[in-house]
């Protein structure tokens, strides 16, 4: 069977979109992610979204579809002064913020939702920065524990020339380089890191309770391909990690 | 057709396989308006009708790229969407019918490689794609394998899209956004000056896409094949050849880096008919 120019152009346009049209029918065509953070699986706030599963692709209007907080107010927070504050993605905030030499990005809108409205976000071994507009919305709205109160004052910056800077953001400044370079656990970090931190294979089996699974796998993801919350895991990573810091 | 020493001749025929070329606009301008609207939808406008999804939900190399993790886990690297894997399945089913028809007719970083590469057709005539000497040329054809495996490491082990920020592809079509990776700039400015001299320079010494797809090269149910009986030894078929894949001195080309353009055929630059075929069967 010989085939010329013409029907091989007829054939892969048909076979492209034929398997793209048969894909969207199977429900296998999926080009973008649902934009909706897992939820917390146990305790009190069981069953509401998690902040600390917000990503860089969300916009404020998906933030505030599934957190009581509006676009407005979060564009108010980070500094988004141009354009619909509904269509500004999280990850933009991270190149707004180069200049400033700090991270002020998806999980500083993390701290800051989970902060607003009073949902559990663990901070323990973070630096996490928040700019000052952002920790004032924080402070006026009063439903902070003396803790939480106590580490926006710590980690709160000042961006912009012709803005006062506090004197805490300038302490921060001299720790923060040292600081940063240390091993974190965080959602991303994943398990090849933490064997390549130091952490042996048997440490980490016994604190997830599971053989090792694939070295490229996210905290964040085993926790949810797990039905584990990862914020119950972390402490117990962290305390290892820090065991064999050098 | 007329027929001169025994052999029939087409005296008016086209040079090129036209249809690809439209075929290759076609997925361009897809690509493209795809990815503009992405950045509009993103800005809070949009086309209507038109998708709006990432560059790298509608890139087939990102399949590839999450399989292991995908296999291993059930899990998706970062940014990578389901389609990336539907795409990635598509079009290795055409891959194996074909060879790499995806490289030669869809792909658009190919097309623009092309498009650059009339511009040195025209100033270098015929030294134009001869500039690599043979001996470094055919050590250089084996980069892109050296490229995937690493692309494949390094994704796996981290989980993240590294090549992204060397991905000369992402660039053209995102290099007016934030996203983009100062070195994928880099890449493809240089890719693009180097198509001045050497044909889809990307797609023979770098592309790790194009290195997957061309081992079906080597097992594709329909393959380039030269009738020796009918064959003027012209050697037009070679020097036609985008790859340089010397197609007068084979019987059936499965040069892993055949593209499956066609244009060495008897429908295009080959001048006895059914001499230079893409079939199944056998020719003489």
């Amino acid at each position: 069977m010989t085939i010329t120019s013409k029907p091989l152009a007829v054939i892969v346009l048909v076979i492209m979109f034929g398997g793209i049209a048969f894909s969207s029918a199977m429900g296998w065509w999926v080009t973008e992610s649902t934009k909706q953070p897992v939820t917390f699986t146990e305790g009190d706030f069981a069953g509401q979204a998690n902040p600390a599963d917000i990503r860089g692709s969300y916009t404020f209007g998906d933030i505030a579809k599934s957190f009581d907080v509006t676009p407005e107010v979060l564009a108010q927070a980070f500094g988004v002064t141009e354009g619909d504050p509904a269509a500004f993605a999280v990850k933009e905030l991270e190149v707004i913020s180069l200049d400033s030499g700090y991270e002020i990005g998806t999980v500083s809108v993390r701290l800051f939702v989970a902060y607003y409205t009073g949902l559990p976000f663990d901070t323990t071994g973070q630096e996490i920065y928040l700019p000052q507009p952002a920790t004032d919305i924080l402070l006026a709205k009063g439903n902070l524990t003396s803790e939480q109160i106590a580490y926006l004052e710590k980690y709160k910056v000042t961006l912009g020339a012709s803005a006062p800077v506090a004197e805490s953001t300038l302490v921060v400044v001299a720790t923060s380089s040292t600081v940063s370079e240390e091993n974190i656990v965080k959602g991303k970090t994943t398990f090849g890191e933490l064997l390549a931190w130091g952490v042996s294979q048997e440490i980490i089996e016994s604190i997830i309770g599971a053989p090792l699974p694939d070295l490229a796998m996210t905290m964040k993801d085993y926790a949810s391909a797990n039905g584990l919350n990862f914020e119950t895991l972390k402490p117990a990573l962290q305390a290892e990690v820090d065991k064999v810091k050098p | 057709m007329v027929t001169i020493f025994g052999k029939r001749i087409r005296l008016f025929r086209p040079r090129t396989i036209w249809i690809r070329r439209v075929v290759q606009w076609f997925f361009f301008l897809l690509i493209a308006l795809i990815a503009i609207n992405h950045t509009l939808v993103q800005n809070g406008s949009g086309i209507p009708i038109l998708s709006s999804a990432s560059l790298h939900a509608v890139c087939p190399f990102g399949g590839v790229e999450t399989l292991y993790t995908f296999a291993a886990s059930g899990l998706l690297v970062k940014k990578i969407h389901d389609s990336s894997l539907v795409l990635a399945g598509i079009v290795l089913v055409l891959s194996f019918l074909f060879g790499p028809v995806f490289c030669g007719w869809v792909c658009p970083l190919g097309t623009v490689q092309e498009w650059v590469g009339k511009l040195g057709k025209k100033i270098f005539k015929r030294k134009y794609n001869h500039f690599v000497p043979a001996r470094i040329d055919n050590i250089l054809r084996y980069a892109r394998y050296v490229i995937l495996i690493w692309v494949l490491y390094v994704t796996t082990t981290s989980g993240v899209l590294i090549f992204e920020a060397y991905d000369p592809y992402f660039a053209l079509f995102n290099f007016w956004s934030t996203e983009v990776a100062w070195t994928a700039l880099v890449i493809l400015g240089g890719m693009l000056l180097l198509s001045i001299f050497v044909e889809r320079p990307w797609c023979k010494y770098a592309c790790p896409y194009g290195a997957v797809l061309g081992i079906t090269n080597l097992f594709r149910v329909f393959s380039i094949k030269r009738a020796e009986s009918t064959c003027k030894a012209d050697g037009a078929c070679s020097i036609m050849c985008p790859m340089n894949i010397p197609v007068d001195s084979v019987k059936v080309v499965r040069d892993h880096q055949c593209i499956s353009c066609l244009e060495c055929t008897s429908e295009a630059i080959c001048p006895v008919a059914k001499t230079v075929v893409f079939t199944t069967g056998d020719v003489k």
